[in-house]
């Protein structure tokens, strides 16, 4: 009994350890980051101490008024409402066409869908689409980019339809009854019916559109005053004199991470169960 | 209602696989017309471009030593706090933070962090007197082995979350008529849990296989494949062919051959998912 109850309190103290040292390898990079942008750059690059001596907000008054970070801030805001609304929008509407109507071409939809959504060909899909967009005028263009970045949404529209279907469809039938049309069933009984699974569409929209950096910055390449935040905050290690500006690099990336801690915060449920949700039907 | 995806879809998924498909049989590059030349970019991919296997061999070895790292990781912490207890719900948020973050910013801070001189691990390592000059943790050596542990921290919460959701399926009352039986602890972990997670497992592995093929960009912002190609992976090897633009290299863009390069890398890790099905076939059969 007695050594039994000592592999107990060994087991729980490595456990304890374990956890410990994963949670310091996970923040200690993040509060880097939103310690370091506290600091002088001198207490920075010399490493002195975790926590600022001195607070110094004034990078961020720099970072915001020298370094146009109101407007990269703006960009990435707008960016993410539109493409929020796009994922929302047009994956909800597709998914609840795919699970209820019947079409020609339905099933070569479906498996394009499947089939495509495994084939990564990587970065090199930019650039056919980059020159499209060219050619019609949408890049340098927040629009644009919005589209390009919701994209072809399959996985999506796989969550909706799995939605969908456990509506029942007598819902469907006696809306038509009482005369509503397609669209009008859509809107008022399948939308509030799915609205989890729509909040969880939005929710990594958001997050996607929030984080994206490679197309974010070529189809803002030749226009500096559109860029989102991402973009701008990477391209400060290339600035002329980045190495002796360490804590202003500090300060723009709290910029780019401290609104979607924010939303981490009051939405942490919501991002690992649409994960799992996202994980079983995928 | 469908036709708003049906068109983006086209336009952002299909047309640039055919556009991929077409003009992997042209020489085409900024300045010329494109030519037809047949295999011609495939013969040099195989016979002629001894840097593209390097990347390839490069990115084996980030995708096998990041799972490798990740998974059990991942598993254990799963298993942990598929306990409830006191903050368990705080710590896997926590775990979870780094897969909302933007990964090419957390690359900049980590570029930050392990600065040879004046980053923060180097001086805390000769603080606690465990390494006696400063490591150069981005140099030929160690580049790439940096980049696996910058996509560990960015991976192991989205692991842990699916591996979570695996336990959660396993039914209780195994484990009761277990406990019935007097097992131990380590008996419970390899003689029940890890066999009745085996699907679960196979399906994680899976996807963590097909995700990490995918990673460049905090590559691309931590090292840039660098230095003198250690870092680089295959996909951020075909992004420079056709934005060659970076800030350490020039050269010109080559779009058929990218094009080539990417349905190379598109089968190879084709390839690699239909064996990995193949050889875990049996796994199934557990249930």
């Amino acid at each position: 009994m007695k050594k039994d109850n000592v592999t107990k309190v060994v087991a729980t103290i490595l456990k304890v350890l374990f956890l410990a040292a994963l949670i310091v390898f996970t923040l200690y990079p993040v509060l880097y980051a939103l310690m370091g942008s506290l600091k002088t750059n001198m207490q920075l690059v010399l490493g002195d101490g975790f926590f600022p001596k001195t607070w110094e907000f004034k990078n961020y008054v720099y970072a915001f008024q020298k370094l146009n970070f109101f407007r990269y801030t703006a960009n990435s805001l707008i960016l993410c409402t539109i493409c929020t609304v796009l994922a929302i929008v047009v994956s909800s509407m597709a998914g609840f066409c795919m699970a209820r109507y019947d079409f020609p071409l339905k099933k070569a939809l479906n498996v394009l869908y499947l089939a495509l959504m495994f084939v990564s060909l990587g970065s090199v899909t930019i650039y056919p689409v980059y020159m499209m967009m060219n050619k019609a005028g949408m890049t340098n263009n927040l629009l644009g980019l919005a589209l390009v970045i919701t994209g072809g949404q399959a996985s999506n529209i796989f969550l909706v339809r799995g939605f969908v279907n456990s509506v029942p469809r007598d819902l469907d039938e006696s809306a038509k009854l009482d005369g509503c049309g397609k669209f009008k069933t859509f809107i008022y009984i399948i939308v509030p019916l799915i609205r989890p699974i729509i909040a969880v569409v939005g929710l990594f929209a958001f997050r996607n559109a929030w984080n994206d950096y490679i197309t974010s910055m070529i189809f803002t390449i030749g226009k500096k005053s559109l860029q989102p935040l991402t973009v701008a905050v990477v391209s400060l290690r290339y600035s002329v004199n980045a190495a002796a500006e360490w804590h202003i690099m500090a300060a723009g990336a709290s910029i780019a991470i401290v609104p979607i801690l924010i939303v981490y915060i009051f939405t942490n449920k919501q991002f690992i169960s649409g994960l799992t949700a996202g994980a079983i039907k995928g | 209602m469908l036709l708003p995806n049906v068109i983006m879809f086209s336009i952002f998924t299909l047309y640039p696989v055919c556009w991929v498909l077409k003009y992997m049989f042209y020489q085409y590059d900024k300045v010329h017309e494109p030519i037809f030349i047949g295999l011609d970019n495939f013969v040099r991919l195989f016979t002629r471009d001894p840097y593209f296997w390097k990347t390839v061999g490069n990115t084996f070895y980030y995708v096998g030593l990041k799972l490798i790292i990740t998974l059990p990781i991942a598993f254990i912490v799963a298993v942990i706090l598929n306990r409830k207890f006191f903050g368990s719900e705080t710590i896997r948020s926590i775990i979870f933070l780094p897969t909302i973050m933007c990964s090419s910013v957390m690359a900049l801070i980590f570029y930050l962090i392990l600065n040879p001189y004046s980053g923060a691990l180097n001086m805390i390592l000769q603080r606690l007197h465990l390494i006696g000059a400063p490591i150069n943790w981005l140099s030929y050596q160690n580049a790439l082995t940096t980049c696996v542990i910058v996509g560990v921290w960015g991976a192991i919460g989205n692991y842990m979350v699916y591996f979570m959701a695996g336990l959660q399926s396993v039914p209780q009352e195994i484990y009761e008529s277990a406990e019935l039986d007097g097992i131990t602890a380590p008996q419970k972990m390899f003689k029940i849990t890890i066999p009745m997670m085996m699907p679960v497992i196979k399906t994680v592995v899976m996807l963590a296989l097909i995700g990490s093929f995918q990673d460049m960009q905090s590559i691309m912002v931590l090292t840039e494949g660098g230095p003198n190609g250690a870092s680089d992976v295959m996909f951020l090897y075909i992004y420079r062919m056709f934005f060659p633009v970076s800030a350490t290299t020039a050269s010109t863009a080559q779009y058929g051959y990218g094009a080539a390069l990417s349905v190379v890398c598109a089968s190879i890790i084709g390839i690699v998912t239909f064996a990995y099905l193949q050889a875990t076939k049996h796994m199934d059969d557990i249930y």
